[in-house]
């Protein structure tokens, strides 16, 4: 589906995305790590088209992000950022809805279609109680269940979300990670996820990417980067592996 | 789920707000110091006719067409920069025009008629220009940049201003200061039917780019990855805002509030977006406006009062209960 090629991408000289080829299949959950400033927001923005990569070519169903029109390329590949917060507090369906933007026409507004589309990604994120709910009156974790939906909204094929489950606290964090792997399952459709929580992502994903200085460093089963070697290597942490349940968790040596 | 409204009920709410501007203007152009009324002028009183459709209805029609450019260009500015403070002020638009006029008036061409809006208009725009030329960067313009130089400039617009009041004449001065303080006074046809012109332009303009615009309030990053080009979208706006300004206020003067204090109510009143808004804050605008100029001729029989000072009296005890119920 999606494909980058030799991906290099660098703020006024100093390199964030060095030389990254790596590819995403159908349904696939997949956990994107590394350091602070290893580059996975910037990676996450150039398959968005958020950037332009300086050199090397992304490729979606075999045609360059260049031959893509914006709006097209929009209704397959939806992006959320790490912190949206519309200026102005808005209701929750309208927030959803506003996902449907890339099908619109100029002047149009959403019909009852796009509204029940809206309702379609609040049921699929358990949040079809928060519709008419203002986004100022909801919790940290109702919001980021409202704006999975604004994503879910265009049906997308491939969904970039940058560090969801910050600032969740844990009860949370198992909920949403569930989210993600039901409708990965449910829809069929791709998730790229930012995180720093190499337990979650190892118990939830198929597939774990580690960036490190830019460079995508791991492209790997979460078995084989739940190693103590490998983490001490990519991550500088210090872990003990515990074998539980069939696979390792990572537990800090103090 | 089915009590959640869907399509946003726009037709009710400018169906409201319309009416009472209707009501505003008929009231304005009513009220006054000579007592005439629309029966007299409709009748064929040529007196009743010559103050009501020569003198008070494009005065109130004039009002409304200011505060409607005031509020349409403060809701678009915030919208597009993210920025509740935003509006035409703070952006430098104003403060151009003004430091327009005043070097005008220094220069003693104050009295040739004509010259001081067209003087304000191009000092509108020169600040428009420095202002963005100041916030671009590498093709990219930067939001909080964009109000940092629209305040620095102001600043520097006060200095300017100061130092050629201090340098005019003495008899310049009055209307100099009148016109500081926003005045509609002598407000002719021409001076309608340009600025509706330039409105309607403008608010075309803006619908044309309303879907684009709102996406905006979720982020540039966010726009950008539904397919919004953020660049041109934010160009547009920020040059039609400001251009229809500029010509607002060359022909009023600096009348303040209206584009910050307009867009808030409003969104008080219906919380929706952009494509919503436009429309009720060009009504809401107008209705301040007129009912604000309207009583700055009629408080005091002996002189006019400022126009700014009275949409201040008038929107912010109707900004603070609303400020108040909302929390």
């Amino acid at each position: 589906m999606l494909e980058l090629r030799d991906v290099v991408f660098s703020y006024e000289g100093s390199l964030a995305v060095d030389d990254v080829t790596t590819s995403f299949n159908r349904e696939q959950l997949v956990a994107l790590t590394g350091p602070n400033g290893s580059g996975k927001s910037t990676l996450l923005k150039l398959i968005a088209r958020v950037l332009t990569p300086h050199a090397g070519e992304i490729i979606f169903d075999g045609h360059s992000l260049r031959d893509w029109s914006a709006k097209e390329y929009a209704k397959q590949v939806a992006y959320l950022p790490q912190d949206p917060d519309p200026t102005f507090s808005m209701r929750a369906i309208d927030v959803v809805v506003s996902g449907r933007a890339p099908f619109l026409g100029r002047f149009a507004w959403e019909s009852d279609a796009d509204y029940d589309e809206a309702e379609r990604a609040l049921a699929l994120c358990d949040a079809e109680h928060l519709a008419g709910r203002y986004l100022d009156e909801m919790s940290g974790g109702e919001r980021k269940r409202v704006f999975l939906a604004r994503v879910l909204a265009a049906r997308p094929r491939l969904i970039l979300l940058d560090e969801p489950l910050a600032s969740l606290d844990i009860s949370h964090v198992q909920q949403f990670s569930t989210l993600l792997r039901d409708i990965v399952n449910a829809t069929g459709v791709t998730v790229v996820y930012a995180t720093h929580d190499l337990n979650w992502a190892a118990a939830y994903s198929d597939r774990m990417l580690v960036m490190q200085r830019g460079v995508l460093a791991r492209d790997a089963s979460p078995a084989e980067v739940m190693k103590a070697d490998v983490v001490k290597e990519l991550f500088g942490f210090d872990a003990e592996p515990v074998a539980m349940n069939g696979r390792n968790w990572l537990v800090p040596r103090v | 789920m089915s009590s959640t409204s869907r399509a946003p009920h726009l037709g009710g709410a400018i169906a409201l707000l319309a009416l009472l501007l209707v009501i505003a203007l008929l009231l304005a152009s009513s009220a006054g110091a000579t007592n005439v009324s629309w029966r007299a002028a409709l009748s064929g009183d040529d007196t009743a006719r010559a103050i009501l459709i020569g003198i008070r209805l494009p005065r109130a029609l004039l009002a409304a067409l200011v505060g409607a450019t005031l509020a349409v260009a403060g809701v678009t500015f915030q919208t597009m920069l993210r920025n509740p403070l935003a509006d035409p002020f703070i952006l430098g638009v104003s403060g151009g025009a003004a430091c327009g006029a005043s070097i005008a008036t220094a220069a003693g061409l104050a009295r040739l008629p004509g010259v001081v809006p067209i003087i304000a208009f191009a000092g509108a725009c020169g600040a428009t220009g420095a202002v963005f030329l100041l916030a671009r960067r590498r093709e990219y313009t930067d939001p909080t940049r964009l109000l940092l130089s629209g305040l620095v400039l102001n600043a520097f617009f006060s200095a300017v201003i100061l130092i050629s009041f201090g340098i005019s004449h003495q008899s310049d001065l009055a209307a100099a200061l009148r016109w500081m303080m926003g005045t509609l006074f002598g407000a002719t046809w021409s001076d309608v039917t340009l600025l509706a012109v330039l409105l309607a332009i403008a608010m075309i303009t803006l619908a044309t780019i309303g879907n684009d615009l709102r996406m905006l309030a979720f982020g540039e990053d966010d726009a950008k990855s539904r397919g919004v080009n953020v660049e041109r979208v934010k160009v547009i706006g920020f040059i039609t805002a400001s251009i229809v300004t500029g010509a607002a206020v060359s022909v009023s003067g600096i009348i303040g509030f209206v584009g910050l204090l307009v867009p808030h109510l409003i969104r008080m009143m219906w919380r929706r977006d952009f494509r919503f808004l436009l429309p009720l804050c060009a009504l809401g605008g107008g209705i301040l406006v007129v009912m604000a100029d309207l009583l700055s001729r009629i408080v005091v029989t002996s002189s006019e009062l400022p126009i700014g000072a009275f949409t201040a009296v008038l929107g912010v005890p109707f900004f603070l209960s609303l400020l108040r119920r909302n929390r």
